[in-house]
């Protein structure tokens, strides 16, 4: 019998797009009550980025339910007053409130940190922007792809002498997710251990520095501006992606001793090149880098990428495919590992979305399918906030309840 | 007069914890467990670094080093990842090392371990016999591919997870024109290494938590390349929502460009900007002083713009081409288009935002003497994040920790240290 770690606490999430509901799923499937307060004037956008079998609706976004599982959702119409009342009172029962609205929005439902505390004092918040709540440039809107550009890592990624390149997975919002785990479960130890709340601020951009350091020191230590070096390592060659056989098919290979250069050499049928004097140690093959991957993808491309793999992983070699999503999908471990759940949503019946990355030995994880806009408004009402069904008839009467 | 009240650093939010973190013996760059334990150690819980003895630990020996010069005290990596940490040296090969490790698990909340199940299982430090041993103990695995998956025992590290989750295979985002010459591209530095530190330091705290609940410790199994596959949930979601033929599906396997978002040369360099949803369109309209071009119909839906994506990039990049990052920074940002300039590490560093909020730090160390660094990833109002320590030196605290702590003799610690194994 595993544990519900987090059951009996409550989570007030006006997060959206992709970081805070990120981090809210870890909550919810460690079975926190994650109550998403939403509005359907001004809804998620990512409710309507994509669909389900061909057709776009509020509730019907492929992309939205693969995110904000495990909690439940109550639509608010947080312009008006009363709303705003609704709103404190959920906080009120509430361990921690979530957002990622740009910076003062909080503030103009008077739901802000300084608002919160007066009537509940060990509330904890989380608050994550681009840049932060305070500083010249805190009123910046933006998400994970631009932020990473202005955090430094658009300019270290690319190929060798190109332009800068944007990353895949719109990060960094999950990775800045997952922190956001990690530091409200501290911020809670602390509440657990005194009784005090806090408020946390979160810039994803500082984060984002914060993760690039072999760039960032070097700059600090050297004045040097790293430049990008495509797959390339520094400390290991090969390190690269290299053509197998077909069209857009790629084998990514990383050797990190002589040794292992020396089985490559074998698998690929040249063993001659682990002699060579360019090639043999480190300092060689870094030296003559691009002449090393020149030769290395001439003998990769004639290879069907995965027997290729095969054939280097049984000789203890770090390579693995390059997979696109369906690729993914269908590889032979991912597509049966615990990461993948069948959950049922409201509006489009079961459909597999992704749980949490982490196999706990005595957790037991709670996953429930994403909640269409508004679905929990009358349950929470009722059951938490103990309004009557008249009151209830009465708000959605005023579009307060949306 | 007033008294004068002491001053008193605020509290850290994790202090009372203990933590030990075991060191990667694989060949391959692995640094997750390093910035994991490092996230426990900024937050005050105490952190015991097991090192190999004579080399150090792998951040030791990875640049960037300062003038280029090698030293296992004053590599970049090693300072920034190993602050507030307690060091000691331990040979985890050698079986009365071994031993001298497990007794450090004794009094220890938790331990990360980075190495793969095979190794572990032949030094004896596999998680079925540190559990065994120690059941309130919460026994972190960091590893390549997950210490229960199929592919346990396969090498990988942050260019294979990376590549082998789908990120890569997206990367450069929207800007690949010619696939056979643009392969898939991994994100600069070790992300997917720092990202699966987060993830395991995540699960580390929901496993005390659960203890907190029955008083058990548990095993906790993190990969890099499941921590990295979590970096694509919402085409996961595409995946399992539409259907192969639909026209937006084939975004998940095509590598070419499909949208107007994220990085276009200007006068002065290059920005990040998205005009990829209909609000962002529209405010990227105004912000370019509604051209003509942009009224045609051809560009009113998301697929409508994708399909012409060409169009929209050579009037955007006209448009851009004569205006400086600020100005065009300043201009969507009016109109609420999210738009950044694309900044290098330098540029990075001096920004007046993060001066504002003083996020880079500065502290003394006793090799490297002043050492500026990225600060706090998160600002803790009442516990902020902070520096009390900086990165050990080699085997600083194996007096204090294997003398003091586990109680080893100065003879015993001086035999150990003779034979290599401390």
């Amino acid at each position: 019998m595993g544990t519900r770690p987090l059951e009996g606490i409550r989570v007030a999430d006006f997060g959206w797009i992709y970081s805070v509901p990120h981090a809210t799923a870890w909550l919810g499937a460690l079975g926190a009550d994650v109550i998403r307060i939403e509005t359907s004037t001004a809804p998620d956008l990512v409710r309507f980025l994509t669909g389900t079998d061909g057709s776009i609706g509020a509730n019907r976004s492929g992309i939205f339910h693969a995110i904000n599982t495990s909690r439940r959702s109550i639509a608010l119409n947080l312009a008006m007053p009363e709303a705003q009342e609704i709103a404190r009172k959920i906080i009120r029962q509430s361990d921690f409130v979530t957002e990622n609205f740009t910076v003062g929005n909080m503030a103009k439902y008077h739901l802000a940190y300084d608002d919160l505390v007066k009537t509940k004092p060990d509330i904890i918040m989380l608050s994550g922007t681009p840049l932060g709540q305070d500083g010249p440039l805190a009123g910046s809107v933006g998400f994970g792809p631009t932020t990473q550009a202005f955090a430094g890592l658009c300019h270290i990624t690319g190929y060798p002498d190109s332009f800068p390149c944007g990353i895949g997975g719109t990060w960094p919002d999950f990775a800045v997710g997952t922190g956001m785990v990690f530091f409200l479960l501290a911020a809670l130890h602390y509440r657990d251990r005194t009784g005090e709340g806090q408020y946390l601020d979160l810039s994803m951009a500082e984060m984002v520095t914060s993760m690039m350091p072999e760039a960032m020191m070097n700059f600090l230590m050297n004045g040097r501006d790293q430049a990008a070096m495509g797959n390339r390592d520094e400390s290991m060659a090969p390190h690269g992606v290299f053509p197998a056989a077909g069209d857009d098919q790629w084998i990514a290979i990383a050797i990190a001793s002589d040794d292992e250069f020396t089985k490559l050499c074998e698998a690929l049928g040249a063993p001659s090149m682990a002699t060579d004097p360019k090639f043999g140690r480190l300092f060689g093959r870094l030296a003559n880098v691009e002449e090393l991957e020149r030769e290395i993808a001439a003998r990769t491309r004639v290879h069907p990428r995965d027997e290729l793999v095969a054939k280097l992983r049984t000789r203890g070699l770090a390579a693995g495919p390059v997979y696109s999503t369906p690729e993914l999908m269908e590889d032979p471990v991912f597509s049966r590992s615990s990461m993948l759940v069948k959950l049922k949503h409201s509006e489009v019946g079961e459909r597999v979305v992704p749980g949490l990355p982490v196999d706990f030995g005595a957790i037991d994880l709670e996953y429930r399918g994403a909640p269409m806009i508004g679905e929990h408004t009358d349950e929470v009402l009722t059951e938490l906030l103990g309004f009557s069904a008249e009151e209830i008839a009465r708000l959605k009467e005023a579009k307060v309840l949306i | 007069m007033a008294r004068l009240e002491p001053f008193r650093e605020p509290p850290r939010a994790l202090e009372g914890l203990k933590v030990v973190e075991l060191p990667c013996l694989d060949t391959m760059p692995f640094l997750a467990a390093s910035m994991a334990a490092k996230s426990f150690a900024d937050f005050g819980a105490e952190v015991v670094k097991v090192e190999p003895p004579r080399t150090g630990s792998m951040e030791r020996v990875l640049g960037p080093f300062r003038d280029e010069m090698p030293d296992p005290e004053t590599g970049g990596l090693h300072l920034y990842l190993n602050t507030n940490k307690l060091g000691v040296t331990i040979d985890l090969e050698n079986r009365r090392g071994r031993d001298l490790a497990l007794d450090l698990l004794a009094p220890v909340d938790i331990v990360f371990n980075p190495n793969r199940p095979e190794l572990n299982e032949k030094l004896g430090i596999d998680w079925r016999t540190i559990t065994a041993r120690f059941p309130k103990l919460i026994v972190v695995s960091i590893t390549f591919f997950g210490a229960e998956s199929p592919y346990r025992n396969l090498r990988g590290g942050d260019l294979v997870a990376t590549h082998m989750s789908g990120v890569g295979c997206e990367t450069p985002w929207h800007q690949v024109t010619d696939p056979s010459n643009q392969p898939p591209l991994k994100p600069g530095g070790r992300q997917s290494d720092y990202l699966t530190g987060y993830t395991a330091a995540a699960a580390a705290m929901c496993a005390l938590y659960s203890r907190m609940t029955n008083g058990a410790g548990q095993h906790v199994d993190v990969g890099q390349w499941l921590s990295m596959i979590s970096m694509i949930r919402p085409n996961i979601g595409f995946y399992s929502h539409e259907t192969p033929d639909s026209p937006s599906f084939q975004r998940l396997s095509t590598r070419r460009k499909m949208a107007a978002q994220w990085v276009y040369p200007c006068k002065d360099g290059w920005v990040s900007f998205s005009a990829g949803t209909d609000r962002f369109w529209r405010g990227a309209k105004k912000a370019m002083g509604n051209p003509e071009w942009m009224d045609s119909e051809l560009f009113d839906t998301n697929l409508g713009r994708a399909a012409h994506i060409d169009a929209i990039e050579a009037g955007a990049i006209d448009w851009l081409s004569t205006r400086t990052r600020a100005e065009v920074f300043e201009k969507a940002q009016a109109e609420h288009v999210p738009c950044f300039p694309v900044y290098s590490p330098a540029e990075a560093a001096g920004n007046e935002q993060y001066k504002a909020r003083k996020f880079f730090i500065d502290l003394e160390h006793p090799a490297a003497r002043e050492v500026r660094m990225p600060g706090a990833p998160c600002k803790f109002t009442r516990t902020p994040w902070r520096i009390v320590r900086g990165a050990p030196m080699l085997g600083e605290h194996n007096q204090k920790i294997l003398g003091e702590r586990i109680g080893r003799s100065d003879a015993a610690l001086a035999e150990l240290a003779a034979a290599g194994i401390i």
